[in-house]
């Protein structure tokens, strides 16, 4: 059911570390959002287009990850078209472009695994403050992934069970059994984690 | 913070990843489907309180963030954060966050059912709403170039569904918070 959008591959940018991409990330936004030349940003479009489409993804699986996207860029440069001048509107469309097919690259070609590493790496800081634990934030995240499953099939039999009744599936009546069915969960979880001791309490 | 209140903020990660998968609903009145997962900063809020309620966010944008598609629509990486929505989507954890506070603030056991009515209803249009637009559509007119008033007019487009989604998770809230009540219990 969640199925992480990186795809395996061998490229380039598979093998740059993440630390490296995410770092270009954000030195491409700085720089494009500094720079007004549209030269600077066809340039930017271009090669983040490449990277993107170098990933090993299909043409079709490519254009649906970005597409929603894109259509939200377009439809506000169509109306930036009756308010700003040409050059400006495409100056304005390309880098917001070149970014969401940098940061799709990114996506396309890290692990979550080498993600979470990274994310371990940025929370020690804060762990010195004594503000989260990067073992918790790991433990949630694990436990997110494990219940997904769960809630969606509990999602589905009180859906079922409204259709039983002969009653219209609406949002309002299955939102409130959803929530409390499964927030009633927290004891018995929080019971096991620490009767296993993973948080060292 | 406790271990249970680590389970909830995943278990509330969770339900709005789920609420992702829900199919969104078409109103012939309202311009723009809704999706029940656009609800869960209203119910993260006025369920889970103001500190789990943004830290289950912080942990549902976590999921974006690190290449999992739980944004409804199957969408999810890091392209979000870079298209003009995306101060809508880091806006959630502070919407979530005002959420809660007001809703802690306003709601009590023992209050006539109409009060808690009044304060999820309220929390949820403040933080749902108000603080969401107050740091979205700044952020859709700064890397877009339209101007604010623009957006804001093309923004009205959503409000009725909006107002909607706040009586939905209003009604929500408050039967959560008859069957198993969190809110009191601060974090």
């Amino acid at each position: 059911m969640l199925t992480s959008l990186h795809i395996e591959g061998n490229s380039w940018l598979h093998r740059l570390p993440v630390r490296a991409k995410l770092l270009a990330l954000v030195a491409l936004s700085i720089l494009l959002f500094l720079s007004g030349s549209l030269l600077v940003q066809l340039t930017a479009f271009v090669i983040s287009g490449g990277l993107y489409l170098s990933a090993g993804l299909s043409w079709r699986e490519a254009l649906k990850r970005v597409g929603f996207v894109f259509f939200t860029i377009f439809f506000l440069a169509a109306v930036n078209l009756f308010l700003l001048p040409l050059s400006e509107v495409a100056v304005l469309t390309l880098r917001l472009m070149a970014l969401v097919l940098f940061a799709a690259a990114v996506t396309a070609t890290t692990t979550i695994g080498a993600f979470m590493d990274e994310i371990t790496v940025l929370l020690t800081p804060f762990e010195r403050l004594g503000w989260v634990r990067a073992a918790d934030v790991s433990l949630a995240l694990g436990l997110v992934l494990r219940f997904v499953p769960d809630i969606f099939s509990r999602y589905q039999a009180i859906r079922e069970a409204h259709r039983a009744r002969g009653l219209p599936v609406r949002p309002l009546t299955i939102i409130g059994p959803l929530i409390i069915l499964t927030l009633k969960d927290a004891d018995t979880i929080a019971a096991a984690i620490d009767a296993r001791g993973f948080r060292r309490q | 913070m406790n271990t249970r209140d680590l389970v909830l903020i995943a278990l509330f990660a969770a339900i709005v990843v789920v609420l992702g998968l829900i199919p969104p609903i078409t109103l012939g009145f309202i311009p723009v489907p809704i999706t029940a997962q656009s609800m869960g900063v209203m119910l993260a809020g006025c369920i889970l309180g103001a500190k789990r309620g943004a830290f289950a966010f912080l942990l549902f944008l976590l999921l974006v963030a690190i290449g999992l598609p739980v944004l409804s629509g199957g969408r999810g990486g890091l392209a979000v954060f870079a298209g003009p929505s995306g101060g809508f989507i880091l806006g959630w954890v502070v919407a979530t966050f005002v959420t809660g506070l007001i809703a802690q603030r306003f709601v009590r056991e023992g209050q006539p059912e109409v009060r808690q009515f009044v304060g999820f209803f309220l929390a949820s249009v403040i933080g749902g709403i108000i603080v969401l637009y107050a740091i979205g559509m700044p952020w859709v007119s700064a890397v877009t170039g339209a101007p604010l008033l623009t957006v804001a007019t093309g923004s009205l487009a959503f409000l009725p569904g909006d107002l909607l989604k706040a009586a939905i998770a209003t009604l929500a809230a408050r039967a959560v918070f008859a069957g198993y009540p969190l809110l009191p219990v601060r974090a």
